[in-house]
Formats: structure tokens, C-alpha cells, sequence
């Protein structure tokens, strides 16, 4: 219960992103968890569904699969760190969107560009699975891309990466020279 | 001004023929002939010279050089220098539409070649850009990690000078030295690889000498020690089988004026699995998968496409032609004149490049004399420098044979009755050569010339 009242702008900024995506949920039953599960483009309803089920599981306080909050740390370019916590399953560029880290979205997790892009630790990135030919694909565009880069939408928090430091990237491949700042949706 | 030159014809003139007559009336040239006009020619020859001016070209013996375009490859491209001029990178118009699937079915002309997957090809302006980007981008990406790189001492100046260049940066270079044949020792290389290896660069088929690496041991070698393998395929590639699935490598370079295609445009194969990261070094918006930025030259890919289409159903016809080819000015030449060396393994080579030392005589005067034949000593890039060979350095040629080697360049276009000319030409050159050389003649008298202490000047 406690999960979506705690943090004020971010809780409600989550509930309206929940409202968003519950409006396309079918009605099938949930997919089961995994530790680390990585998102493709057509999986997003399945872990629409995840969610909806942790927010009514949270909302009654019965769930038989308890609801686990990881906290990480975003680095931002300029050198502020950003401490963030999250639920199990929730993928970095929306927990970053939650946080109002700076981290461009600009297809919003379709896995269609590289502005999301995140730098992991060396352990974490190697205990991940390899990413998708399309994710490498949309990362190869992506500006100061490093061995340890993933995009954000595509790798979901596990309770392993508690504590985890993730550095953003100076620039991304939108021209910000100017100093712009994208807007969040 | 008009009714000027209407007088000065005293005829009727309509409106076509007054231009025309007006231009002429004035001296200018009905023609826009920029070559000559609009330039000064400050390396035109000071008095008159009758083989500048005649029509007649030496026969071309100098196909690592360069090769002629195949006309079948400029029929492909005329349309896309002509009608189709659009950007293929434009999404919105048919221009563009048109233009991107001519691009899109060149990269699978050319993925075929060598049996990659289309969208393992990135075009850029040549092979030596193919080399500096996977070398240096290799490198630069992984320099947190890993900081040394393997290559050969024979490799092409734009790869060994991108490794100098590297150096400077902090990273470590290990020049692997080749036989007496031209051949690296695969035990040398195994010894040479070390944790903090990225990448290692050799070249497939030498441009100089001809010698062809065996290129399924090295990649198998890189495989299991988890290095990247780059290979310069420019002198390779529409030459010998390639395929780089069976030889494990990672990076090709590949030049489009080699296999009869235009100047100006070749391919970086670059593997997606396991996937290859590089740090480009030409960005900007992001084409070509962001490894070179740039509007893609289609008229030239086009070209490209056709001449490794081409090249691929080709293969075998072209490499018995030029086996035969080759076999008969070996021949022709060693069973006639004495004292010459072929350089380079003759069971590891490519049967187009001959590179032949002839003993007691002087390259560049040998080439000289043989001024109906276009031929090069040592390679076109070591023209301009004045040092000897390094490639033949390498294979331990001492210095007065680097200077007598000839490299004969056989092609497509090549006929048998060019190669019996050039048989002839030479078999009479060097022995005239050879009749004025003082060395020629201390050989004779039975002198040992390594005995010989020659005086500094």
C-alpha cells in the first residue's frame, strides 16, 4: 500500500503513467516474474499487466508475491547523483522519468531510438543477457556509447542491482547544443 | 553587337547558329573544355614530346595499382549520375526512395561477395578510410580495457601508419615479421597475443608481393582468444574465395577501384554477432549505422555493387584466366633471362601480382625502358617516398635486390599477346640493362659483390 503514497510527484506521476497503460490491458492473467527480464517492444503488455497486479496486490495488501523496492543511483552528466527506488520489473528510463532525471525518451520504450541510454557497472552489465540485435542496433547511434552502455527501457530493475551507480552519457543523439532540456510526456 | 557578327557572316543566321558564330566570332570555344582551359598547367613538359602527345596508351600491367572500370559497371551506374540524382538518405520522395533501394541492393551485392549480412557493409570512400576506422575506432573504443594491437610488417601504409598514430595515443603495437616467403608464423602470433589484446590487423592478399595469408588459422586463432580479426581484404576481395563466417573475421575492408569498379568508394564489413563497437571517426547524423556519417555516393555504391556482383559469378573464370596468364609470363621471362627472383611463396600467392627482382639491374631504370608498358616497382603508395620497399625489407631482400624488383599486375583485361610483348620487351631490356652494369660485370669476372666494401658518398 505503502508504495504508491510515500513519494509525492513521483507516486502521482507513476499513477497517471498507470492509468495510461492500464486503458490497453486485455484481460488474460499475469505473466509470472523473472529475475531479469528483459523488454522487448511487445512484451510492454505483460509488464503493464505485472504492474497492474503489484498495484492491486499493493492496494490490498494480500499479494502472494511480495512487491520489491530497489534503490539506485543516477549520475547525471554535470555530476549530481540522484538517488532513485523502485519496484522490481520497472524499467530504468521510467524510473529516471520518475525521478526527473534527465534522461531523454523520446519513443517512450518501443525500443526505436538511442536517447535512453544508460552506462552500467562493469559486474551488473555482465550478469545481464546480451542484448537484442535491435537494442545493439538503435545503441550503435547512440553518442559516447561504451562497452558497458544499455538503453534504459530495455533493462528492468532486479534486486541485484541494489545500490547500483548508472552513469548518463554527456550528450545524446538530439542536438541540445543550446542547452535545450526535452520535456517528459 | 549582333547586327556586328550578322554582318560579318553576310548571311541569314537563325538563332542557333548566331551563338555559335558569335562565340567563334569572339574567339571563345564552343565547348567548355575545363580541363585545359580553366587551369594553368604548371607540370606541362617544356619542349614537345611525341609520347605526350600520341594517342597510344602503354599496356596496363599494374592492377594492384588500379584496375580499368568494367563498361558493364558503368552501364549500372549511368542512370544514377544522370536521371536517378536523388539522396538516398531523403524519406520523403520517390528521389530518394528510388536512390536508397539502388544503395540497399548494392550492400547485398557486395555482402555476398564476401557472405556477410547486408547490413554488416558500411560504405565509406575507400579502403584506406575502411582501415583507419576499424583500426583506430577499434581501438579507441576499448582503450579503458585494452591496449594492444597485432599486425604484420608488410601491411599497407594507411594501416601501419594508423598503428603509428596509435602509438602516440599510448597504445602497443606488435609488428609480427614475416618469412623469406612473405608468410606470418602462426606460432609467433599466438605468442603475441596477450589479455590486454583488442586487435589483430593482416592483410589477406599483399598488394607488392601477392602473398596470401591463411586467414581460417588466424581467425580461429582470434576466436579462441577473444580478438577482434581485421583484415585488409582490398587486393582480396572478387580475387580468392572470402567468406567471413568460415574465417572468423570481425572486419574487412574493402575497395571498389580493385575489382573494377569506380574510384572513390569502398566497404567496412563490420560483424554484428558477436557484435563489433567501434568509435567512428567521421560522425555527424548517423548513417550507416553511425560508423560514418555522410550522404551516401550512390551513383559510386551502385558501381560497387555491380563490379562484386559481377566479380563474384566471375571469380573462377577471371583467377584461371589470370592463372594461365601469369604462368606464361613467369615462364616466358625465366626461362630467357637469368638471375631472376620471384618474390613471395610461390604455393601461397595470388597469381595476378608477379613480383620479380632482377638481379644486377635497377628497377626504376627497367620500368623506364619499358615505356610501353605501364609497370610499378615496389607499390604505387611508395612511389612518391624514395626509400626501398619495406614489404621486401621484411622478407630479407638486401637493398640492391628491393631496388631491382618489378611488380607485374595482371587483370581481367589482360591478353596473352600483351604478356608475350612484355616477355619479349624485358628479356631484351635487361640483357641491354645488364651489358652496360658494372656490377653485371664484376659478377662475370667472378668477384663476390658481398665482399665488396662500397665507399660512402
Amino acid at each position: 500500500m505503502s508504495v504508491a503514497f510515500t513519494r509525492s510527484t513521483a507516486g502521482l506521476v507513476r499513477a497517471q503513467l498507470q492509468r495510461l497503460r492500464t486503458s490497453h490491458l486485455s484481460s488474460t492473467p499475469v505473466a509470472s516474474l523473472s529475475v531479469f527480464a528483459l523488454r522487448s517492444s511487445f512484451s510492454l503488455c505483460a509488464s503493464s499487466r505485472l504492474y497492474r497486479f503489484r498495484q492491486t496486490a499493493a492496494a490490498f495488501s494480500t499479494s502472494a508475491i511480495p512487491a520489491k523496492d530497489v534503490t539506485v543511483t543516477f549520475i547525471e552528466p554535470d555530476g549530481n547523483e540522484v538517488k532513485a527506488t523502485g519496484e522490481e520489473g520497472t524499467n530504468l528510463m521510467e524510473l529516471a522519468h520518475e525521478n526527473d532525471v534527465d534522461l531523454e525518451g523520446a519513443c517512450e520504450g518501443a525500443c526505436a531510438c538511442s536517447t535512453c541510454h544508460v552506462i552500467l557497472p562493469d559486474n551488473i552489465y555482465d550478469r545481464l543477457p546480451e542484448p537484442s540485435d535491435e537494442e545493439n542496433d538503435m545503441l550503435d547511434l547512440a553518442f559516447g556509447l561504451t562497452d558497458t552502455s544499455r538503453l534504459g527501457c530495455q533493462v528492468m530493475l532486479s534486486p541485484e542491482m541494489e545500490g547500483m551507480r548508472i552513469k548518463l552519457p554527456s550528450a545524446t543523439r538530439n542536438f541540445y547544443v543550446d542547452g535545450a532540456k526535452p520535456s517528459h510526456h | 553587337m549582333f547586327s556586328r557578327s550578322l554582318r560579318v557572316l553576310g548571311a541569314r543566321a537563325n538563332r542557333r547558329t548566331l551563338s555559335a558564330c558569335y562565340l567563334r566570332a569572339r574567339g571563345l570555344s564552343t565547348t567548355l573544355n575545363l580541363q585545359t582551359e580553366s587551369v594553368t598547367n604548371h607540370n606541362a613538359p617544356v619542349g614537345e614530346s611525341i609520347t605526350a602527345q600520341s594517342n597510344v596508351m602503354p599496356i596496363y600491367l599494374d592492377a594492384q595499382a588500379t584496375t580499368p572500370l568494367d563498361p558493364r559497371v558503368l552501364d549500372v551506374m549511368m542512370p544514377y549520375m544522370t536521371e536517378n540524382y536523388g539522396n538516398p538518405h531523403s524519406r520523403t520522395h520517390k528521389y530518394g526512395w528510388e536512390t536508397e533501394k539502388a544503395v540497399d541492393i548494392a550492400r547485398e551485392q557486395i555482402a555476398n561477395l564476401i557472405g556477410a549480412h547486408p547490413k554488416e557493409i558500411i560504405f565509406t570512400s575507400g579502403a584506406t578510410e575502411s582501415n583507419n576506422t576499424s583500426i583506430k575506432g577499434v581501438a579507441r573504443f576499448y582503450k579503458g580495457k585494452k591496449n594492444h594491437i597485432i599486425t604484420t610488417q608488410t601491411e599497407h601504409k594507411c594501416i601501419l601508419d594508423s598503428c603509428r598514430v596509435l602509438q602516440e595515443e599510448g597504445f602497443e603495437v606488435t609488428y609480427l615479421p614475416v618469412n623469406k616467403g612473405g608468410i606470418i608464423d602462426l606460432n609467433e602470433l599466438k605468442g603475441a597475443i596477450r589479455p590486454t589484446t583488442v586487435l589483430v590487423s593482416i592483410m589477406a592478399v599483399n598488394n607488392e608481393i601477392g602473398v596470401v595469408q591463411d586467414l581460417k588459422e588466424i581467425g580461429k586463432i582470434c576466436r579462441e582468444n577473444r580478438v577482434f580479426f581485421h583484415t585488409d581484404g582490398a587486393q582480396a576481395a572478387g580475387k580468392i574465395a572470402l567468406n567471413v563466417n568460415d574465417m572468423n573475421i570481425d572486419l574487412m575492408s574493402i575497395s571498389g577501384h580493385k575489382l573494377y569498379g569506380p574510384k572513390g568508394i569502398g566497404a567496412l564489413y563490420v560483424r554484428r554477432r558477436p557484435r563489433v563497437r567501434l568509435e567512428p571517426i567521421i560522425t555527424g547524423g548517423g548513417q550507416e549505422r553511425g560508423i560514418r556519417s555522410g550522404t551516401v555516393p550512390s551513383s559510386l555504391v551502385v558501381g560497387m555493387g555491380a563490379a562484386a556482383a559481377l566479380s563474384a559469378r566471375e571469380l573462377d573464370y577471371d583467377y584461371q584466366h589470370i592463372s594461365k596468364l601469369s604462368r606464361r609470363l613467369i615462364d616466358g621471362i625465366q626461362s630467357r633471362v637469368s638471375h631472376v627472383v620471384r618474390n613471395g611463396d610461390p604455393n601461397h600467392i595470388y597469381p595476378g601480382c608477379v613480383n620479380l627482382s632482377f638481379s644486377f639491374v635497377e628497377g626504376e631504370s627497367l620500368l623506364m625502358a619499358l615505356k610501353n608498358v605501364a609497370l610499378s616497382s615496389g607499390s604505387a603508395c611508395t612511389s612518391a617516398s624514395l626509400e626501398p620497399s619495406y614489404v621486401l625489407r621484411a622478407l630479407g631482400a638486401e637493398d640492391d635486390m628491393a631496388h631491382s624488383s618489378i611488380r607485374f599486375g595482371l587483370g581481367r583485361f589482360t591478353t596473352e599477346s600483351e604478356v608475350d610483348y612484355v616477355v619479349d620487351n624485358v628479356q631484351a631490356h635487361v640483357t641491354r640493362l645488364r651489358e652496360m652494369s658494372p656490377l653485371w660485370e664484376m659478377y662475370q669476372e667472378g668477384i663476390d659483390l658481398k665482399s665488396i666494401q662500397w665507399s660512402q658518398h
